[in-house]
């Protein structure tokens, strides 16, 4: 069959465009077969990287048809097949159209591209790097024989285990957009990897770094990008959260605002079954009446929200609050 | 036959988007879907729950589903937020029906001790803008339009968790979905295609990190403006506050003036069958929809 391979095209210092190449493939081939087969055959001046063409380099990572995927593990076919979906989906477009099937390849984002498809992964691996990714056993003596494990100690460390910083989730991170300071999904999957792991001596200073500021934990979003491109099904998001939860078991909510929004939404859950809006800023931003900068960054808002008819004057507690105060206790207690 | 739900409305709905909750009613109302309130849900947690432990997430929303199910009703959502974390939960305890049956008899058991029902997994959950275009049908509710949006272009805003959040999403596709559209075209309107459409508003942030949070809401709206869209349509709530309530204080992050509406789903779709602005709630906003108004000549 003939598809066209629209390709995202660009050198350093000069405008980017698409180039569009003709190519008569099978549905099996991978959208890295049918580069190189362009490099090889029509354009020896494209430029992307690859390696392993098997799904474990993590070379190939670029935009395809609209998110960041492997060009070895994806196929012509399911990308047919999924833009076929779309087009049936989409307003207006009711018949399938005659022209000849286009797919869009372009680098990866939140990086800089250096030519064509590949981009400058600096800041990925700085950023990896600052969460220090190593299993420290410094403060340990350290024993004769390896370090011993349980097999399901060992077993916590797979999942994180499986990522092979092909960049996908980092180049979909819609924190990182907005953010220079946050370390990127990728480094908070592999910081949980060191949390995670019962050799590493250096737990409670991990918590401490990863928990600070927005560079850490509370940078991210929850946009669910990350765990969405995943090729390997990392699901970074997850291990942002695992995070999170060590580190809200072990601070207050005076420590900090983001640790304050969590506490405080369980804590109005439990008093009202729904969320008073109105005690949830008072309280988190607020923090009832201590922050008294933060209680006058929420003026303007309450007053353009009463103004406006749209703030709540009212709150009508659920009818289940009971039950609901109690099966979170219950829960808090079974996790105890 | 008449569609029928157990409806979920969400905290934000019943507070600061109460403009919300009034044109869901006015316009399942008008179609003739007969809504069922659980007054007895509670909040899903909006993803904060999980992040102190998943047995809370899965507990507490195991509860609500338990809600509808005890009605032998879908479970119908207006929020995305309330969609991907509830219909994630509702995926998540299915699987572990096979799996893990000894999660689920963890989940079931504190429910029992707690006198709630426990979770069957027999009913779905399912957002307002997926029971429009899948279960009333977009011809159904073409014909039912009275006043086409002729003319409106409406760029569509989904929210991360309608999307991304659950592992099988029904009918989109998660990086290039096209219900909203598919729905703008109904009711007579012009989509606007953008790339914020699928992006994060930034509300998750707006407590404390406001101006990563303003900074991301902005580059949306810019976005939409430039791509020349009259108005934001959003099918959730917390989107709903990042960019309407706190649109003034994005302006001043961006260095631009905006005056985007942000209009929520049902709102639009009501507009199109003649329902007043007044009875949805549409002066209930901080960016003045007046403009939208206008166009429309109503």
């Amino acid at each position: 069959m003939q598809v066209q391979f629209k390709v995202f095209r660009q050198t350093v210092d000069s405008p980017a465009r698409f180039q569009t190449y003709a190519l008569e493939v099978e549905p099996g081939n991978t959208i890295l077969d049918c580069l190189n087969r362009i490099k090889w055959e029509q354009d020896g001046g494209l430029s992307f990287r690859k390696n392993c063409r098997n799904t474990i380099c993590g070379s190939c990572s670029m935009r395809i048809n609209g998110r960041s995927a492997l060009a070895c593990k994806e196929n012509v076919g399911s990308e047919l097949a999924r833009l076929a979906k779309i087009q049936t989906d989409a307003p207006g477009e009711n018949s399938a159209t005659s022209e000849i099937p286009t797919l869009t390849i372009a680098p990866m984002g939140n990086m800089p591209v250096i030519k064509d498809l590949v981009v400058d992964m600096q800041s990925f691996w700085d950023n990896l790097e600052a969460v220090d990714p190593y299993v420290s056993t410094e403060a340990r003596q350290v024993p004769e024989r390896e370090f011993l494990q349980l097999p399901e100690e060992r077993d916590r460390l797979n999942q994180v285990g499986n990522c092979i910083l092909c960049g996908a989730c980092y180049s979909e991170c819609t924190a990182r957009e907005v953010n220079p300071d946050f370390v990127g999904p990728h480094a908070l999957a592999k910081a949980y990897r060191t949390v995670a792991d019962s050799r590493d001596s250096q737990t409670e200073a991990r918590l401490e770094q990863y928990s600070e500021g927005t560079s850490g934990v509370w940078g991210c979003t929850r946009c669910y990008y990350c765990n969405s491109v995943c090729p390997m099904e990392v699901a970074p998001m997850e291990q942002i959260s695992k995070i999170k939860q060590e580190v809200l078991d072990r601070q207050d909510a005076q420590t900090s605002r983001p640790i304050r929004h969590r506490k405080v939404l369980i804590d109005l859950v439990k008093e009202g079954g729904w969320i008073d809006e109105r005690k949830f800023g008072l309280m988190v931003v607020g923090n009832s009446f201590r922050d008294l900068r933060g209680l006058a960054s929420l003026g303007p808002l309450g007053l353009r929200m009463l103004a406006r008819g749209k703030f709540p004057l009212m709150f009508e507690p659920s009818e289940g609050t009971a039950e609901v105060r109690s099966l979170i206790e219950a829960v808090q207690k079974a996790e105890d | 036959m008449t569609l029928k739900y157990a409806y979920f409305p969400g905290c934000v709905a019943q507070g600061a988007c109460r403009e919300l909750y009034m044109s869901t009613r006015s316009l399942t109302q008008a179609l003739g879907i007969e809504l069922i309130e659980l007054k007895k849900a509670s909040c899903c947690g909006s993803g904060t729950f999980k992040e102190d432990s998943q047995l809370l997430e899965d507990t507490v929303n195991a509860r609500n589903i338990a809600l509808a199910e005890s009605l032998n009703l879908p479970l119908l959502t207006h929020c995305s937020t309330c969609q991907g974390v509830i219909g994630h939960v509702d995926e998540r305890l299915k699987a572990a029906q096979q799996d893990d049956p000894a999660y689920l008899a963890q989940v079931n058991g504190l429910l029992k001790q707690e006198g709630c029902s426990p979770y069957q997994g027999s009913t779905e959950v399912k957002h307002l803008l997926w029971a429009l275009v899948a279960d009333f049908g977009i011809e159904a509710l073409q014909q039912r339009v009275t006043h086409k949006l002729a003319g409106l272009k409406c760029a569509a805003f989904y929210g991360c968790y309608l999307l991304r959040a659950q592992d099988h999403l029904p009918y989109d596709d998660p990086y290039n979905p096209q219900s909203m559209e598919r729905l703008f075209e109904a009711v007579g309107a012009t989509p606007i295609y953008y790339r914020g459409r699928t992006q994060c508003c930034g509300w998750p942030l707006s407590s404390y990190a406001t101006t990563e949070s303003f900074k991301m809401a902005g580059g949306h709206i810019q976005e939409a403006i430039a791509s020349g869209a009259d108005c934001i349509v959003t099918p959730c709530p917390l989107c709903h506050l990042n960019l309407d309530s706190r649109q003034p204080e994005v302006e001043r992050v961006v260095g631009q003036e905006l005056g985007l509406p942000v209009l929520h789903l049902p709102q639009l779709v009501a507009l199109a069958l003649g329902i007043s602005p007044k009875e949805l709630g549409l002066d209930r906003h901080v960016v003045s929809t007046q403009s939208v108004l206008d166009k429309l000549g109503v």
